[in-house]
């Protein structure tokens, strides 16, 4: 007969709300696992998505993720002509936010090398590439946009042609990919005080120069709205990614880092670069909360067994009484705490596979997790039963007798 | 004579110096099998104290208890494993609140029966149920049961192995004068048929014609024998 079943079949309501308070817990625990890993998938998907060997970026800096990077964007002509590159292709990436039909839009945006990189290697779940040098973007799922959406940026009208899965920024912003000269233009997006300002202060250099005095058109070409390329600098791109010959990478990244204006990152050192920096703090806060939250978790089912076999301590003086071996009815116990962990983690389970998806960071259940989880459940139940152990080896039997 | 128990010299006491409690003082008693026997006396004469040695639960400082022609207690030291005596040969039944709350009435005779090694737990415990005639209960648990179908299910769980000692401490103190009887002479029948030695500490005095023999307690002596 086994005891720890019969007891929990009396209880039942009551330990399965205790199971389902436990499977809270563990839902909590693992979701902030989850939320880390998701993190990391997050920042790793959006450098792999990139298919670069090698990442130019500026100098003395470690962007374009974990700081800023500023490149003029003639590297991106330098770089290509370096023998043993195949292509090089400037790289923006810039955070904004839009209202959109009432709400509150966080993008990151993504300029990509068109036409040599129309985004076909993106993990697209709707929709196609970008096919057309202006007014085309691809967006990830999570915005909510729909294929054939427009999105209203820099003045301009952009149609959503594709939907992609999870590209998402470390910082778990939506990621959205344009192409570059698209990614540059709101890049440079000013409001058009700005631009006639702008303007008027090169039209005023312009008449004090000889220059100017010399060619009083130049000012009033200054002072035209439709030519714009003197009122605004060429924006800087963050980075150049380079894709080069496979067995003539250390030669080309050793020539691209003799330049005086740049820093050459592999493609895994970039990924080491986006986890070490951006996403190693928010590891350590998770790390620490989810440390104080198994805890927590111990102690609490630590409690409440302690409370079950306290409540039974007259069952089991009786049994004690008829002669029950120590091991009996010590397992009441551990099986019983076993049974709260098996039963949390089960709730936890079903509850996470329904909640996880709604959570605003991604949540990536890893194998790791998986497997660790359930041992983890079962470290914590068994530790956590401790204290019920020691009440059941202290119960006298002969307060049986005492009615 | 061939006893089922027999207690030399127990001396059991509590607490020290002025404020010692002297329980158990030079106690002998001897129980035959397929009798019943009588624990009368006052609150606080030693009755409990008393049982609970016989019942191994609380061992004496100073004498001896033979069991069966075992000793098994000397001054306060097991000389045996008493958790497997207990399991078969002892039988016990309380007062009240005395079968395991989470296990039905057939469980609570089941478990004892599997304690004692019998392979035939579900059978034996229904047999002794209906033995008790309180079969119709026999998957009730115990709040749901009455004072007296408790009392015969804590009955039946004290006959699980064949017990040769049954002691029983105030089995009818929750129950009305009726059922309190049936109860004693069920003990008396256990005790006659079954061939075990039955103890009883009882305040009752309305059903003392039921036991063979009657031993009163005062302040932790064994006064008379009747």
């Amino acid at each position: 007969m086994n005891l720890a079943f019969k007891d929990v079949r009396r209880h039942v309501a009551r330990y399965l709300g205790t199971a389902a308070g436990v499977g809270l817990l563990l839902t909590v625990v693992v979701a902030m696992q989850g939320i880390y890993a998701g993190m990391v998938d997050d920042a790793i998907l959006l450098t792999r998505a990139m298919r670069a060997d090698l990442w130019v970026v500026q100098r003395e800096t470690r962007g374009p993720f974990a700081e800023s990077s500023k490149l003029d964007p003639s590297i991106e002509a330098r770089a290509a002509a370096v023998p043993g590159v195949r292509a090089a292709r400037a790289y923006t990436y810039q955070l904004i936010q839009r209202d959109h039909r009432g709400s509150v839009l966080r993008i990151a945006l993504v300029g990509i090398g068109w036409p040599d990189d129309t985004g076909s290697g993106l993990p697209l779940i709707r929709g196609r590439a970008i096919a057309q040098p202006h007014g085309e973007i691809i967006v990830d799922a999570s915005l909510g946009l729909e294929v054939g959406d427009t999105l209203e940026l820099a003045r301009e009208s952009y149609r959503v042609v594709g939907l992609t899965r999870n590209a998402l920024t470390s910082g778990g912003d939506s990621v959205a990919f344009l192409t570059l000269a698209d990614s540059l233009l709101v890049a440079a997006d000013q409001p058009p005080e700005a631009l006639a300002l702008e303007r008027q202060r090169v039209a005023e250099r312009i008449r004090h120069t000889d220059l100017g005095r010399g060619q009083p058109a130049l000012e009033d070409l200054a002072l035209d709205p439709a030519w714009r390329a003197p009122a605004v600098s060429s924006p800087p791109v963050a980075a150049v990614l380079v894709n080069v010959d496979p067995h003539r990478i250390e030669e080309v990244r050793g020539t691209l880092s003799r330049w005086g204006d740049v820093s050459v990152y592999s493609q895994a050192e970039e990924e080491q670069l986006l986890l070490s920096g951006v996403v190693e703090r928010a590891r350590m806060q998770i790390g620490l909360f989810t440390i104080i939250l198994t805890l927590t978790a111990t102690v609490i089912v630590m409690m409440v067994i302690y409370n079950l076999t306290l409540e039974k301590t007259h069952d089991l003086a009786i049994l004690k009484l008829m002669g029950a071996p120590a091991a009996r009815l010590l397992g009441l116990v551990v099986q019983e705490a076993w049974l709260l962990g098996g039963l949390g983690y089960a709730f936890a389970f079903t509850l996470g596979s329904v909640a996880y998806p709604m959570f605003p960071r991604r949540v990536v259940i890893t194998d790791t997790i998986s497997y660790a989880a359930p041992m983890v459940t079962l470290a914590v139940v068994s530790l956590a039963s401790l204290l019920g152990l020691w009440h059941v080896q202290r119960v006298d039997p002969g307060r049986a007798l005492e009615g | 004579m061939e006893y089922s128990v027999a207690a030399t010299g127990l001396r059991k006491t509590f607490g020290s110096g002025p404020s010692e409690v002297v329980a158990l003082d030079d106690v002998s008693l001897s129980l035959v099998p397929g009798t019943v026997s009588a624990l009368l006396g006052p609150s606080g004469a030693g009755k409990s104290t008393l049982v609970k040695a016989l019942g191994l639960v609380s061992l004496p400082e100073a004498g001896k208890i033979v069991f069966e022609g075992q000793t098994v207690v000397r001054d306060g030291v097991a000389l045996t494993d008493l958790g497997r005596l207990r399991r078969l040969h002892l039988g016990f039944v309380f007062q009240k609140a005395n079968l395991v709350s989470f296990l039905t009435a057939r469980e609570n005779v089941e478990v004892a029966c599997e304690l004692g090694g019998r392979t035939d737990g579900r059978q034996r415990a229904r047999e002794l149920l209906e033995y008790l005639d309180v079969r119709h209960r026999e998957s009730a648990f115990p709040e749901t049961l009455s004072g007296g179908e408790q009392q015969r299910v804590a009955i039946a769980r004290a006959l699980a192995n064949e017990p040769s000692l049954i002691l029983a401490d105030e089995p009818t103190a929750a129950l009305d004068s009726v059922r309190s009887r049936a109860v004693m002479e069920l003990l008396r029948r256990v005790a006659h048929e079954r061939g075990a030695a039955v103890l009883v500490v009882t305040h009752d005095h309305r059903a003392l014609d039921v036991f063979d023999v009657l031993h009163e307690m005062e302040d932790g002596r064994l006064a008379r024998r009747h």
